[in-house]
């Protein structure tokens, strides 16, 4: 055990801190503290051009093997970048879903031609990813899919009809990874195939969905006939590799969105004090329950992370539970610190001030990326052993 | 001890709950959402011919004479139906404290057949409430003043509006400078009555926040029941269920508090205050678990627009705060059962 970083470590920070502090001026001084979780419409063509420009100095996918164009970062040192980059107030990345899922996945399931094709793309901050899983029939019940893939046998190459749905940042992005069903015959989890789809092309047609916070992050996603570049493994491959990939959602990138948290309590802490709201006892109170709670989660990640080949069991599939969880609390904390100054728009038509957008986007957080009650079967099914509930067919 | 209400009371709140589910179905809400008053004169036309604005109005000003017991229903199906216009702060609340002033009291009685007949609206601006509901509507405004009653238009103050995260609620943040024209009732009378109409914005609130949650608990089974998932209705999956019971039990729990404490404001009970922040908070607990099982059961179509949930889930949000925080109201039940000589033995389970 060894909970302290080492010198390097510290001149890493250093490293990061002091290129975050010149670069987020200027041209991307207006950035900060923008386009988190809730405030994904902010600036989006602006967040393109900052993770080209994170990417000229060499600051995405530091995670990556450097034979991928990463950095082969420490953990130790990605929790750093994750902290510093929090810290600094650096944008909401827009590159997340192509750093953290379809690259880690293309390393690890695509062939030598695909690593080449389509790593530096994303490395580059160039080529923006979404992930097309969820369907209307296929939510907690992922494996319905029923969105299909046929192969052309003259040409070899696969098309994709149906739909998606709930895809965060679609509308800005270049690629979808996408799950469909390679064999019409099979059910479940057989027969489904991964595929990479340009989402530039006459197939594929996105259409927004307006959120109770009056903005669109997720978004409908059509497909009809629309040819897919490749496919990643076999066809039937599609459910493990997509399930591998659920596993890196919930690793290394988690970090960010701890420190991300943080600077959120920071806020209702600093709302607290100035309405006095920081000396009403049960406030008191919940503010240092939601301090408890983030350390624990930080903690945890990083336990999770730094032994992750001696963890086994319940521990890793608690995580996303507790922080949903913990998130959601954080909301109506919020709302309870500004008490009936609360409801008040930040600008009329339907424009939320940062604590409202934390508040209303955190109801999301127990539902995306398998709700609280998926997660508690999970917990129960695979952690504890108990027998799977019986399901319907 | 007897917890039934008349038929008269019941036949009154079954007959208003079937006319706002035709009058105001969510479609309409969300079209006056898009006016600038936000409000529909014709649906609160209606509501006055349903009786509505004449329920607590004394009959001698041409009213029903009924009282708090009876508004606890109404104003459950007030939130039912998540009605945007803020009926229940001029018939039920600004009511209330006209008819507890003097007779002789200028403009009283001229007000009260107003408020009966439909034809006025009167915004209640407490000290609790920093924003005040619908003074961008109304024809005068009770203004609390350091214990006295004061009665203005809305002319005579400074009116910022404000936009509110719930689309049907507006509201004004008020500057107000006193004097003697405008006074009323003196601060030494003016308190008790102020007391007593704190206390009915409260209950209306806890009413309203109850409606909302049964609301939302009947939206969610619905979609329960409809959407399948794993070839079978997720209504079936214990999961699932298991929140709605848990909803369904605080909803259940929270509606003898409510008329517990309506029944002590309407008899004048000296710990009314005890009785009504309970139910505010019994109330608003139901409404933020229904809210909040409700979203997580609807799964992501809870969280687009197009789903109604979201209509009454900020409603409940918003109310939440309104008319005495959470904490203003732990506070005052911690003040009275932590007091000398608190009424906390068995023998006063029921006594006041």
């Amino acid at each position: 055990m060894k909970l302290t970083f080492s010198n390097e470590d510290e001149r890493f920070r250093e490293e990061i801190a002091s290129w975050l502090e010149s670069n987020l001026s200027g041209e991307f001084a207006h950035l900060r503290f923008r386009g988190g979780p809730g405030d994904e419409h902010a600036f989006p063509e602006d967040r393109k051009r900052w993770e080209q420009h994170l990417a000229a100095g060499g600051w995405t996918c530091i995670g990556w093997p450097e034979s991928a164009g990463g950095r082969g970062a420490s953990i130790e040192q990605q929790v750093i970048f994750a902290e510093e980059y929090a810290r600094a107030g650096a944008p909401g990345r827009v590159g997340h879903i192509g750093e953290g899922l379809a690259g880690p996945t293309i390393v690890e399931f695509g062939t030598q031609e695909q690593k080449d094709k389509y790593l530096p793309g994303i490395r580059n901050g160039t080529d923006l990813w979404c992930q097309g899983y969820s369907e209307p029939s296929a939510g907690s019940d992922l494996a319905n899919i029923r969105t299909r893939a046929v192969r052309d046998e003259a040409s070899g190459r696969w098309a994709i009809t149906g739909q998606k749905v709930w895809t965060s940042l679609a509308h800005e992005s270049d690629w979808c990874f996408v799950l469909a069903r390679t064999n019409p015959e099979s059910r479940a989890h057989h027969g489904l195939g991964f595929f990479l789809v340009n989402m530039h092309q006459p197939g594929v047609t996105v259409q927004p969905i307006e959120q109770m916070t009056g903005t669109s992050e997720f978004n409908e996603v059509f497909f009809d006939e629309a040819l897919a570049e490749d496919i990643v493994g076999e066809p039937g491959d599609g459910w493990r590799i997509a399930m591998t990939l659920l596993g890196f959602e919930r690793g290394v990138s988690t970090l960010g969105q701890q420190m991300q948290f943080q600077n959120e309590l920071n806020d209702i802490v600093k709302a607290a004090r100035a309405n006095g709201a920081a000396w009403e006892p049960t406030i008191r109170q919940r503010i240092a329950e939601a301090h408890i709670g983030l350390r624990l989660m930080r903690y945890n990640a990083m336990r999770m992370l730094s032994a992750d080949s001696q963890e086994s069991g319940a521990s890793s599939l608690v995580y996303k539970l507790h922080w949903s969880s913990w998130h959601r609390n954080l909301g109506a904390l919020a709302m309870d610190v500004l008490g009936p100054e609360a409801e008040l728009l930040a600008h009329p038509p339907y424009e939320l001030t940062r604590l409202q957008a934390l508040y209303l986007f955190s109801r999301a957080d127990t539902i995306y990326g398998g709700t609280n009650q998926i997660q508690r079967n999970i917990i129960a099914e695979r952690g504890l052993g108990m027998p799977k509930e019986t399901k319907g067919r | 001890m007897d917890f039934t209400f008349t038929e008269d009371q019941l036949a009154f709140k079954e007959a208003i709950g079937r006319f706002l589910m035709v009058e105001a179905p969510p479609e309409m809400l969300r079209e006056i959402w898009e006016t600038d008053e936000g409000r529909s004169p014709e649906l609160r036309r209606k509501m006055a011919e349903q009786g509505l604005t004449a329920l607590s109005v004394p009959e001698e000003q041409g009213g029903l004479g009924m009282d708090d017991v009876a508004w606890s229903l109404l104003t459950q199906e007030l939130g039912y139906y998540a009605i945007p216009d803020s009926m229940a702060d001029t018939a039920y609340v600004a009511a209330g404290l006209l008819a507890a002033l003097p007779e002789a009291t200028p403009d009283r009685n001229a007000l009260l057949e107003r408020i009966a007949e439909g034809s006025i609206r009167i915004a209640v601006a407490h000290g609790i409430s920093p924003l005040v509901a619908d003074v961008h509507m109304a024809d005068k405004v009770l203004v609390h003043y350091e214990g006295e009653v004061h009665l203005v238009s809305k002319e005579a103050l400074a009116c910022q509006r404000n936009t509110s995260i719930d689309s049907s609620r507006r509201l004004s943040r008020i500057q107000f400078q006193p004097d003697s024209s405008s006074r009323i009732l003196g601060a030494e009378a003016g308190t008790s009555v102020w007391a007593e109409t704190l206390n009915r914005g409260v209950l209306a609130v806890a009413g309203q926040s109850l409606g909302l949650a049964q609301r939302m608990l009947d939206l969610s089974v619905d979609y329960a029941v409809q959407r399948k998932q794993f070839g079978k209705p997720i209504g079936s999956f214990q999961a699932v269920k298991h929140k709605m019971a848990d909803v369904a039990g605080a909803i259940e729990f929270a509606k003898p508090v409510l008329y517990r404490a309506a029944y002590a404001l309407a008899s004048g009970e000296a710990r009314a205050d005890l009785h009504v922040s309970h139910a505010k908070l019994a109330c608003c607990k139901a409404a933020w678990l229904s809210a909040r099982h409700g979203i997580q059961v609807h799964g992501a179509m809870g969280y687009t627009w197009e789903a109604d949930l979201q209509m009454f889930m900020k409603r409940a949000w918003a109310l939440n705060a309104s008319w005495g925080t959470r904490e203003f109201h732990q506070n005052r039940i911690a003040d009275i059962v932590l007091s000398d000589g608190a009424p906390i033995g068995p023998q006063f389970t029921f006594g006041d």
